[in-house]
């Protein structure tokens, strides 16, 4: 969510039209300079944000600020622009203007206030209620998203994307994984069929025949979280790929299953707790200060090795999928990476190879490493666009279901 | 405290009277919350004293604390009850036994006296003359169904056992939800509460909570904590440490009358502060390759020369 000085002024600058009008119009303009650079704000936020009003003194700038924040923003993520948004807004008002606007709304005469700003502010909030709810609608609805990318986009190469168009990418990832996520969670719930008895509501059903036990009463099998591991190769051309696959799989992440993420190249980091916002791309940016060895050459084995010692016994169990990104390229030991893979194969339920070499058309694995690994793999895919990241998606939908 | 007559300045020296150093904006949102009527959600790293307001304002409130806990799996019986079948089916053995009026009994079974209570139910019937603190503790741990069921229960604070009928809360509790933010928590639970992200404290305010809690510590040990805390939390360990460790290490340190850091002091109370052996092996590499040098902390940093 960064956005230029220049564009928060020039909302803000669209709005100044509103200044002495009261109130509750400041704050629905607020609201709406806030959700056009990228903060989610609803009316009735902004209808909250004005009742708490009347619980401060409005002139003391920091509690207004507290006030205001903490009945419109709602993620850490938000704080950052809300207060650049907050003084590029209020600055030109003294808050003592405010205040008598506040007295002065109760007995101002309506007929005075020049009527087409007016009425067009609540107009254009009323709209945006009644789009808001339609919006949620569609959300729920479309199997697929509408945004206006075209056929092309979706086979354009990652590593060919300039900036707009990764951003573009990242936001149709995240809408395609989220569709994914919850069809497959619906799914979950109708297929399962009670195969586990109920204690609870059996002893329940029986109370009528005086605690002998008649009725059996069934339930779905609970059910338990899969996890997947990333493994994510980010040397060199590889760090491409694996941002996306990143983001994709955040994405994903619902109560069907938790995800680790560890990158390596020439060693190994765990990421999991650095990526914990749908923000991937700032925090791999952060990330790649602090891991060692972020663009060197890969050696695959060795940070095999590092894992399975490190945190196969702590993540990995026999219903772990691992999702292994990288392009077969080991600088390091091939035998080291072939008895790796044997021992993680032994731990975990599947492992899942993703090579974007594999989109080229001539590409056989004559690489060692790769050659090495094949045996141990359940399934071997592409991973270069967004196509091949919707039927990773796919395939991961018959694996957890 | 009354909730009238209660203002902002009033909660924070509430808070501070128990032992709670809390900033004004934490102190206006909870002002806001409890004039409202409004859940607030706090969201931070661990141990950064999100459970712990909750705790203290049930002191300052003279009134009474609810805690519940969520976890993976949680439901919405967990939550608000559950019928003492073992109970029950006693109570209608007896009367079998005896002969007795069975249909009476199935009347008998499904009272009060036969309902466990579980937080939320407790907190909608709570009778008292001030309402209680309702803590819903680590709500990004429960999954998303149980975030619909809390949507419910915080708009009409109602609920109907069929049994017994609706039950509708009296006093509408004060309530606090907490995240550690390992995942995202729904948008229309969010938009529902008041919101505040408490951040890990500043050196000064760590200092203050430091020396409330433990005023006969020395104050050069205090200000060498706070900035290897500062300096710490910067650092890429897995699990950065919170307030809650630093009052640990304090303790810790105070108990074995250490009046001063040094690295052999560190090195032999290290497990107050880092909980993960990956963490212990960083610190213990960061030490050895000079990257964390507490002497050269202690030397250019100038919040210790004050």
């Amino acid at each position: 969510m960064e956005y230029s000085d220049e564009a928060v002024f020039s909302a803000a600058a669209r709005f100044s039209a509103v200044r002495g009008q009261g109130t509750l119009k400041n704050l629905l303009a607020f609201g709406r300079i806030l959700k056009q650079v990228g903060i989610k704000v609803t009316l009735s936020q902004v209808i909250d944000a004005s009742r708490s009003l009347e619980f401060v003194d409005i002139a003391d700038k920091e509690d207004f600020r507290a006030v205001l924040r903490s009945n419109l923003i709602s993620e850490r993520e938000g704080l950052p622009i809300f207060d650049r948004v907050f003084d590029c807004f209020w600055r030109d008002r003294s808050l003592e203007e405010v205040s008598v606007e506040v007295q002065a709304e109760t007995s101002e005469d309506k007929s005075q206030e020049p009527v087409g700003a007016e009425e067009s502010l609540e107009q254009e909030a009323e709209q945006d209620s009644i789009q808001e709810s339609r919006q949620n609608e569609e959300e729920e609805s479309i199997l697929m998203p509408t945004y206006s990318l075209n056929e092309s986009m979706n086979k354009k190469d990652f590593s060919e994307m300039d900036t707009e168009e990764s951003r573009a990418i990242n936001r149709a990832i995240l809408l395609i994984a989220t569709k994914i996520a919850t069809q497959v969670s619906r799914r979950k719930k109708r297929a399962a069929k009670g195969d586990e008895i109920d204690p609870r509501w059996t002893m329940r059903k029986n109370i009528k025949y005086g605690g002998e036990v008649i009725d059996l009463v069934l339930r779905k099998r609970r059910i338990k979280k899969t996890r997947v591991i990333l493994l994510c190769d980010v040397s060199g051309s590889m760090d491409c790929y694996s941002r996306f696959l990143i983001q994709f799989m955040y994405g994903l992440q619902n109560e069907l299953w938790g995800i680790e993420t560890i990158v390596f190249s020439t060693s190994l980091s765990r990421i999991t707790h650095l990526i914990r916002t749908k923000n991937i791309s700032n925090a791999l940016e952060k990330i790649s200060g602090s891991v060692l060895g972020w663009s060197g050459g890969t050696k695959i084995g060795r940070s095999l090795y590092t894992f399975n010692r490190a945190f196969a016994l702590s993540l990995v169990t026999h219903r772990t999928v691992i999702v292994i990104i990288s392009d077969g390229w080991d600088r390091g030991d091939v035998d080291l990476l072939d008895r790796e893979m044997r021992i993680l194969k032994r731990r975990c339920h599947k492992i899942i190879w993703l090579n974007p070499l594999l989109a080229s058309e001539n590409y056989e694995p004559l690489c060692k490493g790769m050659q090495v690994a094949l045996p141990y793999l359940d399934l071997f895919l592409s991973v270069h666009n967004l196509n091949s990241l919707i039927t990773l998606g796919r395939t991961l939908q018959k694996l957890v279901a | 405290m009354n909730r009238k007559g209660l203002t902002i300045e009033k909660i924070q020296q509430a808070l501070l009277k128990e032992k709670y150093i809390c900033d004004r904006s934490l102190a206006t949102v909870v002002y806001l919350s409890i004039s409202m009527g409004k859940p607030l959600l706090l969201e931070g790293e661990a141990g950064v004293g999100k459970t712990e307001i909750a705790k203290v304002l049930s002191e300052v409130m003279k009134t009474r604390l609810i805690r519940f806990q969520c976890y993976e799996g949680l439901d919405a019986n967990t939550a608000l009850y559950e019928w003492n079948y073992p109970k029950q089916m006693l109570r209608i053995k007896l009367e079998e036994v005896r002969r007795g009026d069975r249909e009476a009994v199935e009347t008998e079974i499904f009272s009060e006296e036969y309902l466990i209570k579980r937080p939320l139910l407790e907190a909608i019937q709570s009778d008292g003359s001030t309402p209680p603190v309702l803590l819903i503790d680590e709500i990004d741990r429960a999954d998303m169904e149980f975030e619909a069921f809390l949507l419910e229960i915080l708009s009409d604070f109602q609920i109907t056992i069929p049994e017994i009928g609706t039950i509708r809360a009296k006093l509408r509790p004060y309530v606090i939800l907490t995240s550690n933010r390992t995942r995202e928590i729904h948008d229309a639970l969010k938009r529902r509460c008041l919101y505040h992200w408490i951040d890990y404290p500043t050196f000064e305010k760590e200092y203050e909570i430091i020396m409330t809690r433990f005023p006969q510590v020395r104050a050069l040990l205090a200000k060498q904590i706070c900035a290897f805390m500062q300096r710490v939390r910067q650092m890429n360990f897995y699990k950065r440490p919170g307030v809650a460790e630093t009052l640990d290490w304090v303790s810790a340190l105070i108990t074995l009358n250490r009046e001063e850091l040094n690295e052999g002091i560190l090195g032999e109370t290290m497990g107050c502060v880092f909980k993960y052996r990956e963490d212990l092996n960083h610190l213990q590499e960061e030490l050895a390759g000079k990257r964390l040098d507490l002497d050269q902390m202690m030397k250019e940093s100038p919040k210790l020369q004050a």
